[in-house]
């Protein structure tokens, strides 16, 4: 009898647990498609719409331009940001070299600083720079916040990596260059796809930079979610379908690197 | 082909000594084991030569050339790793390939060697699985493919054989064996297992804490250990040490009264290997009481105990008494046994 | 090239890119920190004030208040964070077709984007059409026209909520990670003692865990003292300064008033007070480490 409540109850809660998780996403989705009426009632007996898509797309919405900034930052962000910090994670892994731990540490503290602290000189920079509300501006702020955050993911990943083949490569021939291009990278490469997404996830939802850095051309998905406000109240319908178009790619990219992501996480954390 | 010197060689990591100032020579076409239990420097010995290690001090040298600032790729050495450190993401075929490329090996010429290696080891019919795809002793092999495809000056094998059941092990024993017999590269082989230094090497290095305690033939190793450290680590069953004293001619331990020719004192470990005892009947200088047997095949093996001491001998298959029964042990004829100071491990007798 | 200077030359792009995108920026808010901008009124910096901007933010209300404010923020959020995930971390340890769906699903609310969280709840907690709103009342009629997010203690509860809803799973994969490294046998040992279910998890399990939930401690910490997405997006920091948690505050000092000199020096204080916070856990996870390995 015990073991009956015990396993039925466990079941239970991973129901509650995955409604919890669930819930504000699809209501979101649902909210998506609902008309305008519809979207201000709590009835699932709706018609499906896809007008809110085809409105957030045209003016004045112009999705279209922000998920394109999006995309353009993220990726220049991780094209930049992950090549970088693969090389260095991996000396930090690899070589013993005087004052390693000293600038370890240095790359990792500056995860402890709060973005807001380099958020008002970038400002006054980009100011001056006339590079207020341009992409270029966006990866340069968005490569402080990653790039430390992918060194050390990404060390995780080496140092799992036993350094016996690399050794059997040095001593088949291989200089260390070619050590790293012909057995590093491969081996390592599911850790650096994964950092990369890991990398691409944060740029893509980066708010507080986006939302003072840019104005009206390099304006990002999360920022443009807050235009959605207007006069006449806030256009929730419209907001989801933009929500929808922040969320899809992300969890995409999200399912893909699930298996990996805990490894990433604690490899260096816990250790 | 080539000798290996290693000349007042040192390592340490900071300021702990991993191993202390030494010097080894290893002769051209010999096959010498480094033996030692883990931690004794015998795999750190192994990397300085590879070049893996950097040295703290000294000199080595690989025929007649100092190679001490020489990354390992120009070393020309191959080396077979514990855990095969093979490339998971290549083929067998590329895996073995591999150094052949690096040297620039031409197409056709890399094909033909790297599938006369590949028969010589039998692994022919597996050239496009992965290492993944591989059982452990097939892993080896291809290890052991990608070391002898190029010739090499030197071969460096560390503990290559410990991943393997104990099967595999003496089969892989006798495929080593053989194909240095073949080859006649020198190697130099690092292992913890008494077994595979006694049947594979010419000469055998035993280590401890980082220094060669006796350097020999394994004969020399087995009937004349250096001292007790090396009795002890060799042989299987293990060399029956008894703590005792010496006394009017006489070494006395509980249970044990034999004549030895040492002037009278304390603190004194005898030493007798199992197969120089037998079991006999009557008053004989080993008495105790029977405490275990165990039939490994061709022999049985008898422990017998009397108060602190415990001596095992290898007797007749057949043998059976109950456990307790009174045990009576001697020497056989012309049998050997040594007598080590307690507190040093010094050798006292020869 | 030898290996030396290959190792430094590999390091280079790296700390290229660190040095111009935080340390010299960093440099740069520390030096403003010092002295009077107000952006609305000149271009260029004028004099330095010396501490100045860090006396005024002694005696600030505004201040004062966002300090609060985030006080409670972090610890409500942090303790509701790692118990919850070390909760759901021991639940979905065991294999089984729910529990694998659950933790597949479970990587949702980490990618989904802070701002569009504060904007969902927003919408969910709207008490004329919010589903969340008008379920509870529907259930719980005392609360039918709750005028959730207008009511300073039920907005930053809401608040605390989207944090843990976004953060929780992210670190009941930390919990599960640290998991997987307790040797099962310790475990089976007990059980096979006769300890029961919770003298396991407290006796057994937990003890081993303490590395673990320290440094999801930390991190959590260090994410929550930045809060600043959804204070934007679900509450704008109202209702009047209820849930201005410091980011948010010093944002608005910067990009409202425009006072820039100000701004920086409360950013700095930010940054010290998190400093602190992380050194002090540091400590903490050091001496767990040496006990562990003693």
């Amino acid at each position: 009898m015990n073991k009956y409540i015990a396993y039925w109850g466990e079941r239970a809660l991973l129901v509650l647990i995955s409604v919890v998780v669930l819930f504000p996403i699809g209501w979101m989705f649902l909210t998506a498609f609902k008309k305008p009426r519809d979207a201000y009632s709590l009835s699932l007996n709706f018609e499906p719409t896809v007008q809110n898509f085809v409105t957030v797309f045209s003016d004045p919405w112009n999705l279209g331009s922000m998920v394109l900034n999006s995309v353009i930052v993220a990726g220049a962000t991780v094209a930049i940001a992950v090549p970088c910090a693969s090389l260095a994670a991996y000396s930090f892994s690899r070589f013993r070299v005087r004052g390693r731990k000293f600038l370890f540490f240095l790359i990792l503290s500056t995860q402890f600083i709060p973005a807001v602290v380099i958020l008002l000189p970038f400002f006054l920079m980009f100011r001056s720079l006339g590079l207020l509300d341009t992409r270029v501006a966006l990866i340069i702020v968005n490569l402080a916040i990653v790039t430390p955050f992918v060194i050390w993911m990404i060390k995780g990943f080496i140092d799992a990596i036993p350094t016996d083949s690399e050794e059997a490569a040095m001593i088949d021939g291989a200089s260390r260059l070619r050590v790293i291009k012909d057995i590093v990278l491969p081996m390592a490469a599911p850790g650096i796809l994964t950092s990369s997404i890991f990398c691409f996830i944060l740029t893509w939802n980066e708010f507080m930079f986006a939302l003072i850095l840019s104005r009206r051309d390099a304006v990002t998905l999360p920022v443009g979610l807050v235009s959605f406000r207007t006069e006449r109240g806030d256009l929730w319908e419209l907001m989801s379908a933009a929500g929808v178009m922040i969320t899809v790619p992300i969890f995409i990219m999200a399912l893909l690197i699930q298996k990996h992501f805990t490894r990433g996480m604690t490899a260096g954390a816990v250790k | 082909m080539a000798e290996v010197r290693l000349v007042d060689i040192e390592k340490k990591y900071g300021s702990f000594l991993a191993v202390p100032q030494q010097s080894l020579t290893i002769e051209d076409g010999e096959f010498l084991v480094l033996l030692g239990p883990s931690g004794c420097g015998k795999t750190t010995t192994m990397r300085m030569i590879a070049g893996l290690e950097d040295i703290t001090a000294g000199d080595i040298q690989i025929a007649g050339e100092r190679v001490n600032d020489k990354p390992p790729k120009d070393r020309d050495i191959a080396m077979v790793f514990q855990n095969y450190g093979l490339y998971p993401h290549m083929t067998v075929r590329q895996n073995i390939e591999y150094p052949l490329k690096l040297r620039k090996v031409n197409k056709a010429e890399r094909a033909r060697r790297v599938q006369d290696t590949a028969d010589k080891v039998e692994l022919g019919t597996l050239l496009d699985r992965r290492p993944s795809e591989l059982s452990g002793g097939q892993r080896q092999r291809v290890a052991l493919a990608r070391a002898i495809v190029r010739t090499p000056k030197i071969f460096l094998m560390d503990e290559p054989l410990s991943n393997l059941d104990a099967k595999l092990r003496v089969t892989m024993r006798a495929e080593l064996k053989h194909l240095h017999h073949e080859l006649g590269v020198t190697t130099v082989y690092v292992t913890h297992d008494q077994m595979e230094a006694m049947t594979l090497a010419d000469r055998v290095a035993v280590m401890r804490e980082g220094r060669i305690v006796q350097l020999d033939t394994p004969k020399r190793i087995y009937s004349d250990p250096a001292d007790l450290f090396v009795a002890g680590f060799i042989g299987s069953p293990s060399m029956n040490l008894i703590d005792g004293a010496v006394q009017d001619g006489r070494f006395i331990a509980e249970g044990m009264d034999l004549p030895v020719s040492l002037p009278d004192r304390d603190e004194v470990v005898f030493g007798i290997r199992p197969e120089d005892l037998e079991l006999a009947d009557g008053d004989t200088p080993i008495k105790g009481r029977l405490y275990a047997l165990e039939l490994t095949g061709e022999s049985t093996l008898v422990t017998m105990r009397a108060g602190k001491t415990s001596v095992c001998a290898r007797g007749h298959a057949d043998f059976e008494a109950p456990i307790n029964a009174p045990c009576h042990l001697a020497p056989k004829t012309g049998a050997r046994f040594y007598l080590f100071d307690r507190a040093t491990g010094q050798r006292l007798d020869g | 090239m030898n290996e030396r200077t290959l190792s430094y030359a590999l390091l280079v792009p790296a700390f290229v890119i660190v040095i111009a995108t935080t340390i010299y920026p960093l440099a740069y808010s520390f030096v403003t920190s010092f002295r009077e901008w107000d952006l609305t009124k000149q271009l260029r910096p004028s004099g330095f004030v010396g501490l100045q901007n860090y006396a005024h933010a002694a005696t600030e209300s505004g201040f004062q208040n966002s300090l609060w404010v985030t006080a409670i923020f972090v610890v409500t959020s942090v303790i509701l964070t790692v118990v919850l995930a070390m909760s759901l971390a021991l639940l979905l340890r065991r294999t089984g077709r729910l529990h694998t769906f659950t933790r597949i699903i479970l990587i949702l609310p980490f990618a989904m984007s802070p701002a569009l969280i504060g904007v969902s709840y927003r919408f969910m907690f709207n008490p004329e059409f919010g589903v969340l709103a008008k379920g509870l009342g529907a259930v719980f009629p005392a609360l039918e026209g709750t005028p959730w997010l207008a009511n300073p203690d039920l907005a930053m509860a809401i608040l605390v909520i989207t944090d843990v809803w976004h953060w929780a799973p992210y670190m009941t994969f930390m919990c599960l990670g640290g998991l997987a490294s307790v040797p099962r046998e310790t475990e089976e040992a007990a059980r096979i003692d006769g300890a029961s279910n919770l003298r396991i998890v407290f006796g057994i399990i937990l003890p081993q865990m303490k590395g673990v939930l320290l440094v999801t401690a930390v991190l959590k910490t260090i994410f929550a003292l930045k809060m600043f997405d959804q204070v934007v997006t679900l509450t704008g920091g109202g209702p009047g300064t209820s849930t201005e948690t410091m980011a948010f505050f010093i944002f608005n000092v910067g990009f409202e008033w425009f006072d820039m000199g100000y701004a920086s020096a409360l950013a700095w204080i930010l940054t010290i007070i998190t400093m602190v916070i992380s050194a002090w856990y540091v400590r903490m996870l050091l001496s767990e480490r040496k006990m562990a390995t003693a």
